[in-house]
Parts: C-alpha cells; structure tokens; sequence
C-alpha cells in the first residue's frame, strides 16, 4: 500500500525485530527492495516445488506452470517468429515477476515492490540495454541503420530524434508500471478510509484485472522493441 | 491459454492503446530534458533546449503513430477470419 497510508508491513516489521534498524527507527532497506527480496523468494521455492518430481504427465504445480509458460511461448513464438525462443527465458521472467509483485501488493501487510518508481526504472533500464545489445549482436555496426531513417540525407535531422524516442521508450515502460500500481495502492487506502470492507472488495477484483493487463503490456512492449532490435533496418 | 486467441487480440489492443498518451509525452520529457543539460553542459541557454524540445515533440508523434498503426494491424488480424498465425 501506499507509503505513510498504511499501518503495517509484516516484512519490515520482521526486519526491524531483528535489529536492522538506523536512529530513526526506519529499517535499514527500503521497502521495495525487501518486499522484491520477498517475492523472489516465494517464486523461487514455488518453481523448485514445481520442478523437483517432473513426470512426462504433468500433475499439479508443473501442470500449471507448463499451461503458463507454454501459452507464452506460444504468443512469442507467433509474434517474433523462431528468433524469438532467444529471448523467451527473460521475457517470460519478467511477465512471472512482475505478475506476482503486483498481485502480491493487494495482500494486508504487503505492498508491492512496483510501487516504487525505483523498481520499475531499474526493470525498464534492463530492457532498455539488453535489447540494444541484441540489436549489436545481430547487427553489429548496422545497426546504427535503425537510427538513421530511410533517407540518408535526412540522416542527422532523424538521429536525435530515433535517440529520444529510445529513452522515451525507458521513461514510458517505468512511469506507466509505477504509475498503475501506486495509483491503485492509494485508491485502495483512501476507500478503506471511507467505507473500509465494503468499498473495497469490489475495487480488488478491478485491480486484479488491471494487475494482470500492466504486468502483461510490459511484457508485450519489452517483446516488441526486441523484435524491433531483431529486424532489418528500412 | 490465455493468450494468441481471437478474441485477446483486443486485450493486447487495450494494452497498447493505454500506452499512447505517455508515449506522446515521455518523447517531450526526454528531449526537454536533454536539451536542458546540454545547454548547462555548453553553456548555450536557450537553444539547445528549444531545439531538442522540437526534436522530442517529433519523436512523441513518431512513437504515437508507429503504436496506432499496431494497433491498426492487430484489429485487423482480429477481424479476418482464419488469419491467426499471421505475424
């Protein structure tokens, strides 16, 4: 939930009982980092749990996770082709971890590491790189191409602007994630402060939906500009 | 799954067509802000500053249309029948 809205958060609480406390009696890590320590956490013991007995006829938790991680594949695969299956292992990481993050703050005593402006940033930053260094693997010094328009002439009036596009791309992934889910944590607390329970019941399943589209667009956007660093030049 | 069907083809739409606006004004915030720095770099108040703030308009709209033009194709690989697996 929002910062300051909010009594409780159990992890910082559990954190603060074991002494990581500086003079102000705050703990010593931000909250969105321990709460993304969570949520790493939990993932990681649910994925060795799924794939600790793999049998060739799925059963519970592996049947799950292959019904999830199978449809994603296939929406990669259909939209960037066989190049694709390169990338899939980080896109689909980022689709599971972000999912989670985000439903994971509709919890009481829970907030949600994408709340934080400096958790979506840092998000957005690494796919700002890593698909610039597709781009140059593939590419090598081609791929200076995607810069430059189609017209050589107009060449130095499009490199600046291709430049900034590109940041713009890094701005708008992390401002639109942050955004989202810190605006749905203080709906959240302001409705509780107003008719707590009954108010807000029905908006969870509103920022369940909404959870799940955010969660989803990064992933299709990070995809996208991937398949854009694939792609000849025009 | 939830995804690839017929139908999710607006789902992804949605997606996309909330990301139109701060695509537009991301592109501005980014080109004023480095025209800004250039200028203190330089020290060439005001020009940088206007010039990349122009360059940053163009690339909002630019970003703006390439989305539109997606959202385009994919409501009409919706529409057609049969024409699912088509990139």
């Amino acid at each position: 939930m929002a910062g300051g809205l909010h009594p409780i958060f159990l992890v910082e609480e559990a954190v603060k009982a074991i002494g990581l406390v500086d003079a102000h009696g705050h703990s010593l890590i931000p909250g969105n980092v321990l709460y993304s320590w969570t949520f790493m956490i939990i993932l990681i013991l649910v994925s060795t749990m799924a794939t600790k007995k793999i049998s060739l006829v799925p059963r519970g938790l592996q049947n799950f996770f292959e019904m999830v991680i199978g449809g994603l594949e296939d929406f990669v695969v259909a939209n960037m082709g066989e190049d694709g299956r390169k990338v899939f292992p980080v896109l689909a990481t980022l689709f599971i971890y972000i999912l989670t993050c985000n439903l994971g703050g509709l919890f009481p005593g829970n907030d949600a590491p994408t709340a934080n402006i400096n958790t979506t940033a840092s998000m957005a930053v690494f796919v700002f790189v890593y698909y610039q260094y597709w781009g140059f693997k593939i590419h090598g010094t081609h791929y200076i191409h995607h810069f430059t328009g189609p017209m050589i002439w107009m060449a130095p009036l499009m490199f600046p602007i291709e430049v900034i596009g590109h940041f713009a791309r890094m701005l708008s992934l992390s401002l639109r994630l942050f955004g989202n889910i810190r605006g749905e944590d203080i709906v959240l607390a302001l409705l509780f402060m107003l008719a707590p329970i009954v108010s807000t019941v029905p908006m969870y399943f509103l920022f369940m939906l909404a959870d799940v589209i955010q969660a989803f667009v990064f992933f299709m956007l990070s995809m996208l500009y991937l398949k854009g660093a694939f792609e000849e030049a025009h | 799954m939830f995804f690839g069907k017929k139908k999710n083809k607006h789902f992804q739409s949605l997606g996309l067509a909330s990301m139109m606006g701060i695509h537009l004004v991301s592109g501005v915030i980014v080109g004023m802000a480095m025209g800004y720095y250039l200028d203190k770099f330089f020290d060439t108040k005001p020009w940088l500053t206007l010039l990349f703030l122009i360059f940053g308009i163009i690339a909002g709209y630019r970003n703006m249309f390439r989305e539109m033009g997606r959202i385009q194709r994919k409501e009409a690989e919706a529409d057609a029948p049969g024409a699912d697996e088509k990139d």
